[in-house]
């Protein structure tokens, strides 16, 4: 009986060994198709990639800037390129978790503009990138999904129909934090796309989005994970959920699901990528930026997800070369920033909400207690 | 159990509504652990029985889900899925973790529950309450508070944090197995193995060892599935190369559900049963060797 | 009276002291690495935490002037030329770092004070010479808002309970008084009752299902109630998140629980039930998750009852019923309460299951922990959450301790 404990404890000290291997360059993001868009899209087209010289590691995680700043504090950083939300990159420049990088000298647009002015509009009513701590990813979009087949007659088309219960009876899906929904709210409620930002961040601005909620009180059923909207949908538990626009992209593109928008109100967030600070490949990881951000990548993995790029120039090649979807199918369709859809969508303003985001989830989940 | 004869009708309605209410418990109890078997054979990538399934055509069933567990992957499998091995990594870490954390809580529970269980121990309870501590103490607590401070250290995202966290965590309960064996434990053994010239630690490893091994075994499998099983910690300490299985599973249900998910699932569920045969199978010896009658 | 002396001349009493004290060394140190290795990976982390939960230094280390200053401010009407002037310099000249954090922090108390600090930190490079108030109100008016200058009399002290008032809807005002939060923003303490409130329902459904299968597998001959404590021990080894995964898949809507109701024919397609995402989904995995733990100690209890004492109520013209009422259950009390105490405090700490199959229900006070820790990187309330469970849970284990005992918890 000793003898075989012996043998275990060796080949446990000899695994203990083998596990120290691991690749030398880590991209942190959000798992799923976005994750795959981002590998097909720029990862495996990088040349030190391709050609073997370094192998890049992908990881998920779920957000928030708690690892990274662990890592920071400790000295530690395991992380190279990481995949941030706007309130995250401004948080965490601010905090000095992530790197400032220059892109002066990046890739030029093919008609001549700077880098940083291919950016047109970064979602604070500004062009270039939002801060000295971040490149350009995508634009997404909350958007309002429904299945068509569960309406028989009028099918809905305007944010004030995923508020109204009576004219579409049934439950609505929405996630459990506030973004987007108090935006959504003041669209419903009759506020012009343009000017929601300015009413919401005025005085009563989030009283009125909320009374607005009111509407829905009873009526939904709150999702968590990404996947789960799609399910709700599709199980016929809500009929229409708000959901990301890439999910609902691939599921339609790539699975033949039976969805369909209503974009009159979405609200644009964006992915930046930043590097953490004390990379210990930053080096690595600014090259490895500077090819993620061409405009050929740009519009690359757009092939894999309808997430739309960030740089113009990314949305021009599309566009002239649709169908551009790796199936085969035209993907400007399901892109959230046709010029008349961006007329009726509001962009989220990240650093409104990194001022207020603690607080409005507060008052979010308070409101999420009381409807049942 | 036979009723006796004299039972009257409405106690044997009244026993039998009882036996069935416990049938009920049971089923209630291990039909959630079978169900994702047949489940995760299915070829469709739906979490439901198809009506092809539920005829038994072939055709329903297959081991493509099994497949991209081990990170095989074909053109056919849909695109949306990412073919990675991320689940064999997953393996790996989560076998790296639990047994250096089994090993080493192993070590430091026996040793400690050999110095609990002699009779002159002083401070005994507080000493007892201090080591099952961090079985008591909520993971979410312990998670938080080992992150704080391990980040100081720099041991966040380590797999050293990580075998030291789940080594806390599994302790307890090698503690408390080999203490049990411990009682009961006739000390004119070592006695006599003394009196007969053995030192001190060939009576431990001739004697007492063979004794209490059942206890330590068991123990060890103990603290080997606590860790193997834990996600919270891992959640809030391990940073993407230490990612486990149930971290895995974890963002596998946050972010994409796939049926692959099942197929883990229904690995760890095997897993289990070999353990639990394990653990009884050793209770049973230790009874034995210790002449305690079988109950 | 003669002493009793050993062969080596030192008195007995005294030999067997030395003997005595030998033995309990021997005992502390085969101890004393577990009790060590437990005292650093553990408890020092877990009372390290707590202290976070009051430390407020971190402001006052950016900002000392300004708070020299603040405490002679009267709070009625907007700060002095010299409170502006000191707070710019403070800003302009602290590292940017921390000023980012104290930004952080300040926000806590006024939502604003973020971008405001951010935006006039590039601003002021602006402004050469005094006076400074009016310039930097007119950089951001909300430097003229005089909400914003009673928000952070919160922070003036280095050690603050402000933490601890937050995760139980108070907080100070400016003069440092215990106030209610906002109506609003009142959520803490509907999580408290929340999981409390699923807590005591999950322990007790736990010995609803629990007590009569412990009692069938304690009175059932060996070889049945060995092979029916498979169905206790196997959920028992098996992964949580395994068994949470089949419930999500039982319990959804097109799931085969729903699926096999509408093939019974009991409820319409259309009506098929919501059973996950909300409480009744985190109530019935949590019950099954955790029902082993009711199981395992009722059963060591009531294995020790010898049926003699019910036979001999029997024999006594006691009714079964009340027989089992007036002899069993008082003796199975204590497998109750160690039973029910192990379930409630599992419970009470929950966060895997709540957070995956709950939907919005599903936040309970561990998902606050967890949000404060990773979302919003507020560690100070983060930490006042956990140290408020920490003691609830600890009052509950000396009661028990107390009662019971705790060296009495068994396994399996």
């Amino acid at each position: 009986m000793i003898k075989s404990i012996k043998v275990v404890l060796l080949t446990l000290v000899s695994m203990a060994f083998v596990a120290t291997a691991y690749a030398d360059f880590t991209f942190v993001s959000w798992g799923g198709a976005y994750t795959m868009s981002q590998q097909k899209g720029y990862i495996d087209t990088w040349g030190p990639v391709k050609n073997g010289s370094t192998k890049v590691s992908v990881e998920n995680y779920n957000g928030g800037l708690g690892e990274v700043k662990a890592q920071v504090e400790a000295g530690n950083v395991t992380w190279d390129v990481v995949d941030v939300l706007p309130v995250d990159v401004i948080n965490g420049c601010d905090e000095g978790l992530l790197e400032e990088i220059d892109t002066s000298g990046w890739q030029k647009s093919p008609d001549g503009t700077s880098f940083n002015d291919s950016i047109v509009e970064n979602g604070t009513g500004a062009s270039g990138p939002i801060s000295e701590c971040a490149v350009p990813q995508i634009f997404w979009t909350y958007v309002i999904i429904f299945d068509p087949k569960n309406f028989s007659g009028k099918k809905p088309t305007t944010m004030k129909d995923f508020f109204d219960v009576k004219k579409f009876p049934g439950k609505r899906g929405v996630h459990t934090w506030p973004q987007a929904v108090l935006e959504m709210a003041l669209v419903a409620d009759g506020v012009e796309p343009t000017k929601v930002n300015s009413v919401l961040q005025g005085d009563g601005g989030t009283d009125r989005a909320f009374a607005k909620l009111e509407d829905l009180k009873g009526h939904v059923v709150h999702w968590s994970a990404g996947a789960q909207p799609l399910e709700l949908v599709s199980s016929g538990e809500v009929v229409m959920s708000i959901v990301y626009n890439g999910r609902a992209g691939a599921a339609i593109l790539s699975e033949g699901a039976s969805l369909d928008y209503v974009w009159e109100g979405q609200v644009l967030d964006a992915d930046w990528v930043g590097i953490p600070k004390g990379s210990k490949n930053k080096a690595e990881a600014i090259e490895f930026l500077k090819h993620a951000t061409t405009c050929a990548s740009q519009a690359e993995q757009a092939k894999y997800i309808t997430y739309m790029p960030m740089r113009q120039c990314g949305t021009d090649i599309i566009a002239k070369n649709e169908p551009w979807f790796h199936t085969g199918i035209d993907v400007l369709p399901h892109m959230p920033d046709t010029e008349e859809r961006l007329k009726k969508s509001v962009f989220t303003d990240p650093v409104w909400w990194a001022d207020h985001n603690a607080e409005l989830k507060e008052q979010w989940s308070a409101w999420m207690a009381g409807n049942k | 159990m036979a009723l006796p004869t004299y039972t009257t009708t409405g106690q044997r309605i009244g026993y039998y509504t009882y036996l069935f209410y416990c049938g009920l418990v049971f089923f209630f109890l291990i039909a959630p652990i079978f169900m994702i078997v047949p489940l995760s054979f299915n070829q469709s990538p739906f979490f439901g029985f198809t009506p092809e399934m539920l005829r038994l055509e072939p055709e329903a069933f297959s081991l493509r889900w099994y497949r991209q567990m081990l990170g095989i992957c074909r053109p056919d499998d849909i695109i949306t899925t990412v073919c990675t091995n991320k689940w064999m990594i997953g393996t790996k870490n989560s076998f790296i973790i639990g047994l250096s954390a089994t090993f080493l809580a192993t070590a430091l529970g026996t040793t400690a529950a050999l110095g609990l269980s002699r009779p002159h121990m002083p401070f005994k309870a507080a000493v007892m309450a201090l080591l099952i501590s961090p079985m008591i103490v909520p993971l979410i607590i312990t998670a938080a508070g080992i992150f704080f401070f391990y980040a100081k250290f720099g041991l966040v995202g380590t797999y050293t944090g990580l075998i030291l966290a789940h080594t806390a965590l599994g302790t307890p309960f090698v503690v408390i197995t080999v203490t049990a064996t411990l009682t009961g434990f006739d000390t004119n053994l070592i006695r006599a193995s003394q009196s007969l010239g053995a030192g001190t630690m060939k009576t431990f490893f001739k004697v007492v060892m063979p004794l209490i091994l059942p206890g330590v075994i068991s123990g060890a499998l103990f603290a080997f599935i606590t860790s193997f099983d834990e996600v919270v910690v891992v959640l809030f300490l391990g940073s993407v190369e230490q990612q486990t299985i149930p971290r895995q599973m974890w963002s596998g249900i946050r972010q994409e559900i796939s049926p692959v998910i099942l197929c883990m699932a229904t690995c760890l569920v095997a897993l289990s049963i070999t353990l639990l045969t394990a653990v009884e199978l050793l209770r049973r010896r230790s009874e034995r060797l210790r002449g305690i009658k079988l109950r | 009276m003669s002493e009793i002396i050993t062969t080596e001349g030192v008195p007995l009493k005294v030999s067997l002291k030395r003997a005595e004290r030998i033995n309990k060394i021997r005992a502390l140190v085969l101890v004393l690495p577990l009790t060590l290795f437990i005292i650093i990976t553990f408890v020092i982390p877990i009372i390290a935490m707590l202290t976070r939960s009051i430390d407020d230094k971190q402001i006052n280390t950016v900002l000392p002037k300004t708070f020299e200053i603040y405490k002679q401010w009267d709070r009625k009407q907007l700060p002095s030329e010299e409170m502006y002037a000191t707070i710019f310099n403070e800003i302009m000249t602290a590292d940017k770092r921390a000023i980012g954090k104290a930004s952080t922090r300040m926000n806590y108390s006024k939502s604003g004070w973020k971008s405001l600090i951010k935006k006039s930190k590039r601003k002021f490079k602006k402004i050469k010479e005094g006076p400074y108030k009016e310039k930097m109100i007119a950089i951001d008016k909300k430097w003229g808002k005089i909400e914003y200058w009673k928000a952070i009399g919160e922070m003036v002290d280095p050690y603050t309970f402000g933490y601890f008032l937050n995760a139980v809807d108070l907080k100070y005002d400016s003069n440092k008084k215990i106030v209610q939060q906002p109506e609003k923003r009142r959520i803490y303490n509907y999580t408290w009752y929340k999981t409390l409130k699923i807590s005591v329902l999950v322990t007790l459904f736990c010995l609803i299902l629990g007590y009569p299968i412990s009692y069938l597998l304690a009175t059932l001959p060996l070889k049945y109630s060995n092979l029916l404590m498979i169905f206790v021990l196997l959920p028992f080894w098996t992964s949580l998140l395994v068994r949470t995964v089949s419930w999500i898949i039982i319990l959804m809507r097109k799931g085969v629980f729903n699926s096999i109701l509408v093939w019974a024919g009991i409820i319409a397609d259309e009506n098929r039930m919501q059973l996950i995402y909300n409480e009744t989904g985190t109530l019935i995995a949590m019950t099954q998750i955790l029902l082993p733990f009711m199981v395992l100690p009722l059963y060591s209890v009531m294995k020790t009852i010898p049926p003699s004492y019910m036979r001999a109520a029997l024999n006594l013209g006691a009714h079964p019923m009340h027989a089992f009422y007036r002899i069993y259950m008082p003796q199975t009390v204590p497998g109750i309460s160690a039973g029910g105490l192990l379930v409630f405090v599992l419970a009470i700490g929950y966060f895997i299951t709540p957070e995956l199959v709950g939907g919005a229900d599903g936040q309970l006070i561990g998902h606050w922990i967890a949000y404060h820790l990773k979302s919003t990187l507020n560690w100070g309330l983060c930490a006042a959450l956990g140290t408020i469970l920490l003691v609830v849970m600890l009052t509950l284990y000396w009661a028990y301790n107390k009662i019971v005992g705790i060296e009495n918890i068994k396994l399996g």
